[in-house]
């Protein structure tokens, strides 16, 4: 739901970086999107194209996605899983549905190419 | 704007740190083409202000609750009853977050405390900043500067709100008897960010399937440390006692602290 402000909080960023490194384009960004950031993926991506086609530094840019990998920790037999890209949604071995993850609560800008 | 009331917040909104490996220098060039490494997170900015918030609050000697619920759950009627309750021991202010009206501001102002309203205008949550805002205009209420609580309640989401840090001390999730108990499984992060956890209409009970027992141990589950508290109609009786003493107990902590 707040992806769009997310989104221009990103571009500020970027603008800065554009001129630190004296760029005026940006070809991509690569962004770490946790299962656990409270970000919806499909959301962030419709507000970057929306506000980057708005944009004449940004316009074209490509947005790529990495995801992080989590840990989950079964509640019931104690099983620990490392999963990267999607989120488990029950023990793969004993299919209790309870789970404690540790990591995947960030969302980090890691590059940006630019020209 | 904090040049002018000293509160030390950083002014941008954005804390520039470069102590987290945020290398500018890591560049590579290709024929006009250049990739820049930033590693930087976005809530980043977030983090920093609430936690300048958090060191506002304490040498100001207030304890902050950040109250988040659905809509409807009863957060505004509790802080009412709180408010009756405590306010002859305790001086109470209130933050409150809604994306439209000043309708629970004017109900907390009727019980005669200092109150600011914050309206989002359609955003899911509040942030650090806002609260910052909220604070110094509560600050200019009559009795807004000398508090020993303050309450922020939260825009009526269980999704978003569990995301932003606004500095507060103690996150409480409140869900209601009608919502039914599934809400720990399906909003987890509500429930292993929040240190408290209100129980609110229980004395509808008898009529719906509320296993409140379910409800407590899959919360439990998720945060073993959570403290779990049933409320009849947020309007008294045993577990309001225990809200209540919960409320008195992380007053004197601080205090204590502080002493």
């Amino acid at each position: 739901m707040h992806e769009i402000s997310l989104v221009q909080g990103l571009f500020e960023q970027i603008r800065e970086l554009a001129v630190e490194n004296k760029a005026t384009k940006i070809i991509s960004v690569t962004m770490e999107i946790g299962p656990f950031c409270g970000v919806v993926v499909d959301s962030f991506q419709f507000g970057f194209d929306i506000l980057s086609g708005d944009d004449d530094l940004l316009r074209g840019a490509k947005l790529n996605i990495v995801y992080p990998e989590v840990t989950y920790t079964c509640t019931e037999c104690n099983h620990v899983e490392t999963v990267e890209g999607k989120t488990l949604d029950s023990c793969p071995k004993c299919g209790d549905s309870f789970l404690i993850s540790n990591g995947g609560e960030d969302l980090i800008l890691r590059q940006v190419e630019m020209e | 704007m904090c040049d002018a009331c000293g509160c030390h917040v950083p002014v941008h909104s954005h804390s520039h740190d470069h102590d987290h490996g945020h290398d500018h220098g890591h560049s590579h060039d290709h024929s006009g083409t250049k990739t820049v490494d930033v590693h930087a997170s976005l809530f980043a900015a977030n983090d920093a202000l609430a936690k300048a918030n958090r060191e506002h609050f304490e040498a100001d000697g207030i304890v902050v609750l950040n109250l988040i619920s659905s809509p409807g759950s009863g957060k505004t009627t509790l802080l009412e009853h709180t408010i009756e309750a405590l306010k002859d021991e305790l001086k109470i202010g209130v933050i409150e977050g809604d994306i439209e009206t000043e309708r629970d501001a004017e109900r907390i102002r009727a019980k005669g405390v200092p109150v600011i309203q914050l309206t989002t205008g359609g955003a899911c949550h509040l942030d650090a900043s806002m609260t910052h805002r909220g604070f110094h205009q509560l600050q200019k209420e009559p009795g807004g500067d000398d508090l020993d609580i303050l309450f922020i309640e939260n825009v009526g989401n269980l999704v978003c709100p569990a995301t932003f840090d606004l500095g507060e001390h103690e996150r409480v999730v409140l869900v209601s008897v009608p919502e039914g108990p599934d809400k720990p499984s399906k909003y987890p992060k509500a429930f292993t960010s929040s240190h408290t956890f209100l129980i609110s209409k229980t004395d509808l009970l008898p009529y719906f399937d509320f296993p409140i027992e379910e409800a407590k141990g899959d919360a439990l589950k998720l945060n073993p440390d959570l403290r779990v508290i049933d409320l009849c109609s947020t309007k008294g009786g045993e577990g309001f006692e225990k809200w209540l003493d919960y409320l008195r107990e992380l007053a004197k902590a601080l205090k204590k602290k502080q002493a």
